[in-house]
Protein backbone atom coordinates (compact mmCIF):
# COMPACT_ATOMS: atom_id res chain seq x y z
CA UNK A 1 0.00 0.00 0.00
CA UNK A 2 2.78 2.35 1.04
CA UNK A 3 4.75 1.36 -2.06
CA UNK A 4 1.73 2.19 -4.24
CA UNK A 5 1.48 5.59 -2.61
CA UNK A 6 5.17 6.24 -3.15
CA UNK A 7 4.95 5.21 -6.81
CA UNK A 8 1.83 7.34 -7.33
CA UNK A 9 3.43 10.34 -5.62
CA UNK A 10 6.64 9.86 -7.60
CA UNK A 11 4.74 9.64 -10.87
CA UNK A 12 2.81 12.79 -10.00
CA UNK A 13 5.95 14.73 -9.06
CA UNK A 14 7.68 13.52 -12.22
CA UNK A 15 4.70 14.48 -14.34
CA UNK A 16 4.88 17.97 -12.91
CA UNK A 17 8.54 18.32 -13.85
CA UNK A 18 7.41 19.13 -17.34
CA UNK A 19 6.21 21.90 -19.57
CA UNK A 20 2.68 23.22 -19.86
CA UNK A 21 1.59 22.48 -23.38
CA UNK A 22 0.48 26.06 -23.80
CA UNK A 23 3.84 27.51 -22.77
CA UNK A 24 5.40 29.80 -25.33
CA UNK A 25 8.35 27.61 -26.20
CA UNK A 26 7.27 24.33 -27.73
CA UNK A 27 10.77 22.96 -27.90
CA UNK A 28 14.14 23.46 -26.29
CA UNK A 29 17.34 24.53 -27.96
CA UNK A 30 19.36 22.52 -30.47
CA UNK A 31 20.21 19.02 -29.24
CA UNK A 32 17.88 19.20 -26.25
CA UNK A 33 14.95 17.15 -25.05
CA UNK A 34 11.84 18.59 -23.50
CA UNK A 35 9.15 17.01 -21.40
CA UNK A 36 5.83 18.83 -21.06
CA UNK A 37 2.44 18.25 -19.55
CA UNK A 38 -0.90 19.75 -18.72
CA UNK A 39 -2.81 18.06 -15.99
CA UNK A 40 -6.25 19.32 -15.14
CA UNK A 41 -9.59 17.81 -14.28
CA UNK A 42 -11.05 18.20 -17.77
CA UNK A 43 -8.21 17.08 -19.97
CA UNK A 44 -4.67 15.84 -19.61
CA UNK A 45 -1.78 15.94 -21.99
CA UNK A 46 1.91 15.15 -22.02
CA UNK A 47 4.58 15.34 -24.68
CA UNK A 48 8.24 14.41 -24.88
CA UNK A 49 10.22 15.78 -27.79
CA UNK A 50 13.78 16.04 -29.01
CA UNK A 51 15.11 18.94 -31.02
CA UNK A 52 17.96 17.83 -33.31
CA UNK A 53 18.24 21.31 -34.75
CA UNK A 54 16.80 24.72 -34.04
CA UNK A 55 13.21 24.98 -35.23
CA UNK A 56 12.36 21.28 -35.45
CA UNK A 57 11.43 18.76 -32.81
CA UNK A 58 10.03 15.27 -32.97
CA UNK A 59 8.50 13.30 -30.17
CA UNK A 60 5.58 11.41 -28.73
CA UNK A 61 2.38 12.80 -27.29
CA UNK A 62 -0.60 11.51 -25.41
CA UNK A 63 -3.78 13.44 -24.66
CA UNK A 64 -6.92 12.43 -22.81
CA UNK A 65 -10.24 14.20 -22.83
CA UNK A 66 -13.95 13.46 -22.55
CA UNK A 67 -17.28 14.97 -23.49
CA UNK A 68 -20.10 15.42 -21.01
CA UNK A 69 -21.26 12.01 -19.76
CA UNK A 70 -18.84 10.24 -22.10
CA UNK A 71 -16.12 7.74 -21.49
CA UNK A 72 -12.66 9.35 -21.86
CA UNK A 73 -10.78 9.14 -25.15
CA UNK A 74 -7.00 8.86 -25.22
CA UNK A 75 -4.99 9.81 -28.28
CA UNK A 76 -1.45 8.46 -28.53
CA UNK A 77 0.69 9.63 -31.39
CA UNK A 78 3.91 10.80 -32.97
CA UNK A 79 4.38 14.53 -32.71
CA UNK A 80 6.20 17.13 -34.77
CA UNK A 81 6.87 20.75 -33.78
CA UNK A 82 8.17 23.32 -36.23
CA UNK A 83 9.10 26.95 -35.75
CA UNK A 84 7.57 28.65 -38.78
CA UNK A 85 8.84 32.14 -38.07
CA UNK A 86 10.67 33.95 -35.27
CA UNK A 87 11.11 37.67 -34.82
CA UNK A 88 13.94 38.69 -32.49
CA UNK A 89 13.37 42.26 -31.36
CA UNK A 90 15.57 44.31 -28.99
CA UNK A 91 13.41 43.61 -25.96
CA UNK A 92 10.93 41.05 -27.22
CA UNK A 93 10.48 37.89 -29.20
CA UNK A 94 7.57 36.66 -31.32
CA UNK A 95 7.05 33.22 -32.82
CA UNK A 96 4.70 31.29 -35.06
CA UNK A 97 4.71 27.53 -34.43
CA UNK A 98 3.20 24.45 -36.02
CA UNK A 99 2.55 21.49 -33.78
CA UNK A 100 0.67 18.29 -34.47
CA UNK A 101 0.38 14.60 -33.86
CA UNK A 102 -0.89 11.66 -35.84
CA UNK A 103 -1.84 8.55 -33.96
CA UNK A 104 -4.61 6.43 -32.62
CA UNK A 105 -7.67 7.28 -30.54
CA UNK A 106 -9.00 4.79 -28.04
CA UNK A 107 -11.92 5.00 -25.63
CA UNK A 108 -15.25 6.65 -26.44
CA UNK A 109 -13.95 7.12 -29.98
CA UNK A 110 -11.56 4.80 -31.82
CA UNK A 111 -9.47 5.11 -34.93
CA UNK A 112 -6.96 7.32 -36.70
CA UNK A 113 -6.50 10.67 -34.95
CA UNK A 114 -4.78 13.87 -36.03
CA UNK A 115 -4.15 17.10 -34.12
CA UNK A 116 -2.57 19.90 -36.21
CA UNK A 117 -2.24 23.29 -34.52
CA UNK A 118 -0.91 26.79 -35.03
CA UNK A 119 0.40 29.00 -32.26
CA UNK A 120 1.45 32.62 -32.14
CA UNK A 121 3.21 34.06 -29.13
CA UNK A 122 4.91 37.31 -28.29
CA UNK A 123 6.74 38.13 -25.09
CA UNK A 124 9.01 40.70 -23.57
CA UNK A 125 10.75 40.51 -20.20
CA UNK A 126 7.56 41.93 -18.65
CA UNK A 127 4.59 41.05 -20.90
CA UNK A 128 3.35 37.89 -22.58
CA UNK A 129 0.61 36.93 -25.05
CA UNK A 130 -0.23 33.66 -26.77
CA UNK A 131 -2.97 32.50 -29.14
CA UNK A 132 -3.40 28.93 -30.26
CA UNK A 133 -5.85 26.93 -32.34
CA UNK A 134 -5.79 23.15 -32.55
CA UNK A 135 -7.80 20.63 -34.50
CA UNK A 136 -8.30 17.41 -32.50
CA UNK A 137 -10.14 14.85 -34.58
CA UNK A 138 -10.81 11.15 -34.93
CA UNK A 139 -13.75 9.31 -36.54
CA UNK A 140 -16.96 10.89 -35.13
CA UNK A 141 -14.84 12.88 -32.63
CA UNK A 142 -14.20 16.61 -32.51
CA UNK A 143 -12.34 18.22 -29.62
CA UNK A 144 -11.08 21.28 -31.53
CA UNK A 145 -9.48 23.75 -29.15
CA UNK A 146 -8.74 27.47 -29.12
CA UNK A 147 -6.82 29.23 -26.36
CA UNK A 148 -5.46 32.66 -25.54
CA UNK A 149 -3.10 33.55 -22.73
CA UNK A 150 -1.89 36.90 -21.47
CA UNK A 151 0.34 37.76 -18.56
CA UNK A 152 2.82 40.05 -16.93
CA UNK A 153 5.88 39.57 -14.77
CA UNK A 154 6.01 41.23 -11.37
CA UNK A 155 9.55 42.48 -11.97
CA UNK A 156 12.55 41.94 -14.23
CA UNK A 157 15.18 39.47 -13.13
CA UNK A 158 18.68 38.42 -14.07
CA UNK A 159 19.66 35.23 -15.88
CA UNK A 160 20.28 33.32 -12.64
CA UNK A 161 17.15 34.44 -10.80
CA UNK A 162 13.58 33.16 -10.68
CA UNK A 163 10.98 35.39 -12.31
CA UNK A 164 7.35 35.28 -11.13
CA UNK A 165 4.53 35.90 -13.63
CA UNK A 166 0.77 36.20 -13.44
CA UNK A 167 -0.84 34.53 -16.45
CA UNK A 168 -4.51 34.08 -17.33
CA UNK A 169 -5.73 31.63 -19.94
CA UNK A 170 -9.11 31.29 -21.64
CA UNK A 171 -9.62 28.01 -23.46
CA UNK A 172 -12.51 26.48 -25.31
CA UNK A 173 -12.72 22.86 -26.35
CA UNK A 174 -15.60 21.54 -28.46
CA UNK A 175 -17.73 18.90 -26.75
CA UNK A 176 -15.77 19.33 -23.52
CA UNK A 177 -17.50 20.36 -20.32
CA UNK A 178 -17.20 23.14 -19.27
CA UNK A 179 -16.88 24.58 -22.75
CA UNK A 180 -15.00 27.65 -21.53
CA UNK A 181 -12.14 27.14 -19.12
CA UNK A 182 -10.57 30.23 -17.59
CA UNK A 183 -7.39 29.62 -15.61
CA UNK A 184 -5.55 32.32 -13.70
CA UNK A 185 -2.10 31.05 -12.78
CA UNK A 186 1.15 31.93 -11.07
CA UNK A 187 4.15 31.04 -13.21
CA UNK A 188 7.75 30.82 -12.02
CA UNK A 189 10.50 30.86 -14.64
CA UNK A 190 14.08 29.97 -13.88
CA UNK A 191 16.82 29.01 -16.31
CA UNK A 192 16.45 25.41 -15.14
CA UNK A 193 12.70 25.04 -14.73
CA UNK A 194 9.30 26.44 -15.52
CA UNK A 195 6.58 25.89 -12.93
CA UNK A 196 2.94 26.96 -13.04
CA UNK A 197 0.04 26.58 -10.67
CA UNK A 198 -3.43 27.64 -11.72
CA UNK A 199 -7.08 27.20 -10.87
CA UNK A 200 -9.58 26.58 -13.67
CA UNK A 201 -12.92 28.40 -13.37
CA UNK A 202 -12.31 29.39 -9.72
CA UNK A 203 -15.77 30.95 -9.43
CA UNK A 204 -17.52 27.71 -10.42
CA UNK A 205 -18.46 25.37 -7.58
CA UNK A 206 -18.21 21.98 -9.26
CA UNK A 207 -16.15 23.21 -12.19
CA UNK A 208 -13.41 24.55 -9.93
CA UNK A 209 -10.24 22.59 -10.59
CA UNK A 210 -6.55 23.09 -9.77
CA UNK A 211 -4.06 22.78 -12.59
CA UNK A 212 -0.36 22.22 -12.21
CA UNK A 213 2.25 22.50 -14.92
CA UNK A 214 5.98 22.48 -15.11
CA UNK A 215 8.71 22.33 -17.70
CA UNK A 216 12.05 20.66 -17.71
CA UNK A 217 14.55 20.80 -20.54
CA UNK A 218 17.70 18.73 -20.66
CA UNK B 1 70.09 30.12 -23.58
CA UNK B 2 70.81 33.83 -23.11
CA UNK B 3 68.83 34.57 -26.27
CA UNK B 4 65.92 32.57 -24.96
CA UNK B 5 65.92 34.42 -21.66
CA UNK B 6 65.93 37.80 -23.41
CA UNK B 7 63.05 36.73 -25.64
CA UNK B 8 61.09 35.52 -22.64
CA UNK B 9 61.72 38.78 -20.76
CA UNK B 10 60.70 40.86 -23.73
CA UNK B 11 57.53 38.92 -24.34
CA UNK B 12 56.67 39.16 -20.65
CA UNK B 13 57.01 42.94 -20.81
CA UNK B 14 54.71 43.22 -23.82
CA UNK B 15 51.21 44.42 -22.82
CA UNK B 16 49.68 41.88 -25.15
CA UNK B 17 50.93 39.14 -22.88
CA UNK B 18 48.52 40.39 -20.23
CA UNK B 19 45.64 41.17 -22.60
CA UNK B 20 42.31 39.53 -22.05
CA UNK B 21 40.07 39.04 -25.03
CA UNK B 22 36.35 39.00 -24.46
CA UNK B 23 33.67 39.06 -27.11
CA UNK B 24 30.82 41.22 -25.85
CA UNK B 25 27.52 41.27 -27.73
CA UNK B 26 24.06 42.73 -27.44
CA UNK B 27 21.51 40.06 -28.31
CA UNK B 28 17.96 40.55 -29.58
CA UNK B 29 15.08 38.30 -28.56
CA UNK B 30 16.50 37.17 -25.22
CA UNK B 31 13.47 37.58 -22.96
CA UNK B 32 13.53 34.80 -20.39
CA UNK B 33 16.18 32.77 -18.61
CA UNK B 34 14.65 29.45 -19.55
CA UNK B 35 14.68 30.39 -23.23
CA UNK B 36 18.21 31.81 -23.09
CA UNK B 37 19.62 28.70 -21.45
CA UNK B 38 20.51 27.41 -24.91
CA UNK B 39 22.98 30.29 -25.31
CA UNK B 40 24.72 29.41 -22.05
CA UNK B 41 24.87 25.74 -23.03
CA UNK B 42 26.37 26.55 -26.42
CA UNK B 43 28.96 28.93 -24.97
CA UNK B 44 29.93 26.43 -22.29
CA UNK B 45 30.57 23.81 -24.95
CA UNK B 46 33.17 25.97 -26.72
CA UNK B 47 36.71 24.71 -26.01
CA UNK B 48 38.02 28.29 -26.34
CA UNK B 49 35.85 29.48 -23.44
CA UNK B 50 37.52 30.84 -20.34
CA UNK B 51 34.29 32.31 -18.92
CA UNK B 52 30.84 33.27 -20.16
CA UNK B 53 28.15 35.65 -19.00
CA UNK B 54 24.50 36.15 -19.99
CA UNK B 55 22.42 39.07 -18.73
CA UNK B 56 18.74 39.40 -19.61
CA UNK B 57 18.19 43.00 -18.50
CA UNK B 58 21.03 44.51 -20.49
CA UNK B 59 20.76 41.84 -23.25
CA UNK B 60 24.52 41.32 -22.94
CA UNK B 61 26.24 38.04 -23.76
CA UNK B 62 30.00 37.88 -23.15
CA UNK B 63 32.58 35.22 -23.92
CA UNK B 64 36.06 35.51 -22.45
CA UNK B 65 38.57 33.52 -24.47
CA UNK B 66 41.37 31.39 -23.10
CA UNK B 67 44.88 32.73 -23.69
CA UNK B 68 45.94 32.10 -27.27
CA UNK B 69 42.49 30.91 -28.31
CA UNK B 70 40.35 32.54 -30.96
CA UNK B 71 36.69 32.64 -31.97
CA UNK B 72 35.86 34.82 -34.95
CA UNK B 73 33.04 37.35 -34.78
CA UNK B 74 31.15 35.34 -37.42
CA UNK B 75 31.56 32.12 -35.46
CA UNK B 76 30.34 33.83 -32.29
CA UNK B 77 27.31 35.30 -34.09
CA UNK B 78 26.51 31.84 -35.48
CA UNK B 79 26.52 30.37 -31.97
CA UNK B 80 23.93 32.96 -30.94
CA UNK B 81 21.88 32.42 -34.09
CA UNK B 82 21.96 28.65 -33.66
CA UNK B 83 20.51 29.17 -30.18
CA UNK B 84 17.62 31.10 -31.79
CA UNK B 85 18.63 34.72 -31.25
CA UNK B 86 20.31 37.51 -33.22
CA UNK B 87 23.27 39.74 -32.49
CA UNK B 88 22.59 43.47 -32.77
CA UNK B 89 26.03 44.72 -31.66
CA UNK B 90 29.35 42.99 -31.22
CA UNK B 91 32.70 44.21 -29.94
CA UNK B 92 35.97 42.86 -28.59
CA UNK B 93 37.02 44.25 -25.26
CA UNK B 94 40.05 43.78 -23.03
CA UNK B 95 37.91 43.14 -19.96
CA UNK B 96 37.31 39.93 -18.08
CA UNK B 97 33.80 38.54 -17.88
CA UNK B 98 33.86 39.30 -14.14
CA UNK B 99 34.61 42.96 -14.88
CA UNK B 100 31.78 43.13 -17.44
CA UNK B 101 29.43 41.47 -14.99
CA UNK B 102 30.34 44.02 -12.30
CA UNK B 103 29.92 46.87 -14.79
CA UNK B 104 26.49 45.63 -15.88
CA UNK B 105 25.38 45.12 -12.27
CA UNK B 106 26.49 48.64 -11.41
CA UNK B 107 24.64 50.12 -14.39
CA UNK B 108 21.48 48.18 -13.51
CA UNK B 109 21.73 49.29 -9.89
CA UNK B 110 22.04 52.88 -11.06
CA UNK B 111 19.03 52.54 -13.37
CA UNK B 112 17.02 50.82 -10.65
CA UNK B 113 17.75 53.48 -8.07
CA UNK B 114 16.57 56.29 -10.34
Amino acid sequence: MLKQHIVATGAFVLSQMMLPVHAAALMGFEDSAMLMTEIGRYNQEWMLNYSPTLGHAIGVEQMRMSGKGEQATTISGINYTGLIKRWNLPSAQANVWFNGSVGEARGQYDGFAYTPSLQFDVESTRLYFLAKARVIRAPHMNFDTAAVQAGFSFYETGFNETQPWFVIEAKTMRNNDPGLQVTPALRLINKNYFLEFGVTNPWQGEGFAPRLNAMFVF
Amino acid sequence: MKKLLVTLMLSAMTPAAFAVTTIKAEVNGMVCAFCAKGIEKKLNSLPQKQAAFVDLKSRVVALQLKDGQEVSNDAFSKVIQDAGYSVSKLERVNQTVDAIQAEVAKAEQKTGSK
